[in-house]
């Protein structure tokens, strides 16, 4: 299929995933949804960071500004995975039961791949406008309503160290994505479980509220194969909360891992598309 | 001829077999597929152990770990009550079923009733699986005194959070893809106003205007009381408040459900709402 025709049935994919998650409601309702969901997230850790500065849990006081600006960074940049695996999820399921239109999508010279495509960039840009909208929710409530001087310059980020963490984490939960999917076509009883389940390990493993340092060494052998864990250490250095010496070796490591993930999440897809076809599942009504 | 109204013991036994029947349906669905069992105990224990580690990186000491059990655990209650209750009116619409409800000779409370133990039997399963995996795992210290007290705690709290969720059924019952953000919208913000992750929520650290506005969902009040019982190691005098709110929600929650499931349904059938899909 020629590189046109993809990107061209990828846009119309996006712009009907688009009209099925907004158009509900108004876009400034859409935009109250999309934020308060990752705030309230933030919230909670950051309440816990509060709380523990408040009983002196730790004596020293610098510690939890700079601990909190690290963990607003994380919890905001994790909203692309939260979007992505739960959108991702449930899509087969959601085409293939709800709307029944899998089927037809599959027949369609475009098939599904750029159709998959098309609707997991909805998810991302569900996911930058959170981050964007948590972001400066954060600034606004914790250095502008509670004065507590975070270290947070959001003007001061840098966006060359920035943007390419940024794509290629897109790139990497884009292709997790895609497995999820390739499950679903497969599977008629996971489309709940899966999408929680991922972002549940990546919460836990990927360094997005704790340094992976704190978790048991066996299970820190686990976060070093995650991109999430590069991409929030990238994100973080970017905004100047890591030292930045070790910006080149978390940017080749997610491109690595990024490459890992993108070549086994089409393999797997490819591998269930062709069960899928051979047992029929394409249009399995399967609720329950 | 005309319709003869049923006497009320009949009509009380039809609606009990439907609630009977509702309950069937849910843990018989709920309990088939071991992998879904497997993954709603394991998938909180995943944040319960984010969290869990975040206290101990800050220097709290573990029985905040236990708190975050408890928490994660009454999490499981408030997910089910807005995934399987407040929206299963809108799942019983897309899949057909709800006009059957509707043309049946019984209340529609009773329908609720029915999803409401099931749903809670299938929690409290999983709960209790939360809570022992949490304390295999992570070690934390309980002090339980008083099991008996914990479980009239645990009781009223379940009854006061399934009349929210009866509540919330109705005003859902019209909703199309706003069933599906409105539920979603509602996970993240009740689990920080409840403090479900909070080692305590009633002090003076935690924002006045957030107590207030987490004392309006029953689950704050019960899984502030549990702790208290659970990892404080007190007695009736520091909950005897507690229960009186929680029965205080329950009488309140229970009226105001049933006369918004009438209004929404008399609304559908007048706006023509009740039998449409993919919205």
């Amino acid at each position: 299929m020629a590189v046109a025709d993809f990107v061209k049935a990828a846009r119309e994919s996006f712009r009907v995933g688009w009209k099925i998650e907004s158009n509900w409601t108004d876009p400034v309702l859409f935009a109250t949804y999309q934020v308060i969901r990752p705030l309230a997230s933030l919230l909670i850790v950051a309440f816990i960071v509060i709380i523990g500065a408040s009983v002196g849990a730790t004596a020293n006081s610098a510690f939890y500004t700079q601990y909190l600006a690290w963990l607003i960074v994380g919890n905001a940049f994790y909203a692309f995975v939260l979007q992505i695996m739960l959108g991702m999820a449930i899509l087969v399921h959601v085409d293939r039961t709800r709307y029944e239109v899998l089927k037809n999508i599959y027949i369609s010279p475009g098939t599904l791949h750029p159709y998959v495509m098309g609707r997991g960039l909805v998810s991302v840009l569900n996911g930058a406008v959170s981050v964007v909208l948590t972001l400066l929710f954060s600034v606004a409530i914790f250095n502008g309503l509670l004065h507590m001087n975070i270290p947070l310059n959001l003007l001061g980020v840098n966006l060359l160290m920035l943007i390419p963490a940024v794509i290629l984490g897109i790139i990497s939960l884009l292709a997790i994505g895609y497995m999820l999917c390739a499950v679903n076509i497969v599977s008629n009883r996971m489309e709940f479980i899966l999408g929680d389940s991922v972002s549940g390990i990546f919460f836990l493993l990927g360094g997005v509220i704790f340094p992976i340092a704190l978790l048991p060494s066996y299970v820190q052998s686990i976060s070093n194969v995650l991109p999430i864990t590069y991409l929030l250490n990238a994100v973080r250095e970017s905004f100047g909360l890591l030292p930045t010496a070790s910006y080149m070796s978390d940017l080749f490591y997610l491109a690595l891992t990024t490459l890992v993930t993108l070549i086994i999440g089409i393999t797997v897809f490819r591998l269930a598309e062709r069960r899928a076809k051979k047992l029929g599942l394409f249009d399995r009504k399967s609720e329950y | 001829m005309t319709l003869r109204s049923l006497p009320i013991r009949a009509e009380l036994l039809n609606n009990l077999r439907a609630a009977h029947a509702r309950m069937w349906v849910r843990l018989r669905g709920a309990n088939r597929d071991p992998i879904s069992l497997v993954a709603e105990i394991g998938l909180p224990i995943l944040a319960i152990g984010a969290y869990v580690i975040l206290y101990r990186a800050i220097g709290f000491p573990s029985t905040a770990g236990a708190a975050v059990i408890i928490g994660g655990a009454m999490i499981a209650f408030w997910t089910n009550v807005l995934w399987n209750m407040s929206s299963q009116w809108f799942w019983e619409r897309e899949q057909g079923n709800l006009e059957m409800y509707l043309i049946a000779p019984v209340s529609r409370m009773s329908i609720l009733l029915g999803m409401a133990l099931g749903g809670s039997l299938n929690t409290a399963i999983r709960a209790l699986g939360i809570v022992l995996l949490g304390i295999f795992v992570f070690q934390v210290p309980f002090q339980l005194r008083d099991p008996f007290l914990v479980g009239v705690i645990f009781v009223l709290t379940l009854v006061a959070l399934y009349a929210l969720g009866m509540l919330f059924a109705s005003l859902f019952m019209l909703y199309g893809r706003e069933a599906w953000n409105t539920a979603n919208l509602l996970q993240e913000p009740v689990y920080f106003l409840s403090g479900a992750y909070f080692p305590g929520f009633y002090g003076p650290i935690v924002p006045g205007a957030i107590q207030v506005a987490g004392s309006l969902i029953p689950m704050t009040i019960g899984l502030d009381a549990i702790r208290r019982l659970a990892i404080g190691g007190g007695d009736i005098t520091s909950v005897w408040l507690h229960i009186i709110a929680l029965i205080a929600c329950t009488l309140i929650l229970f009226p105001i459900a049933r006369r918004a499931l009438n209004y929404m349904e008399s609304l559908g059938k007048k706006e023509g709402r009740l039998t449409l899909r993919w919205q």
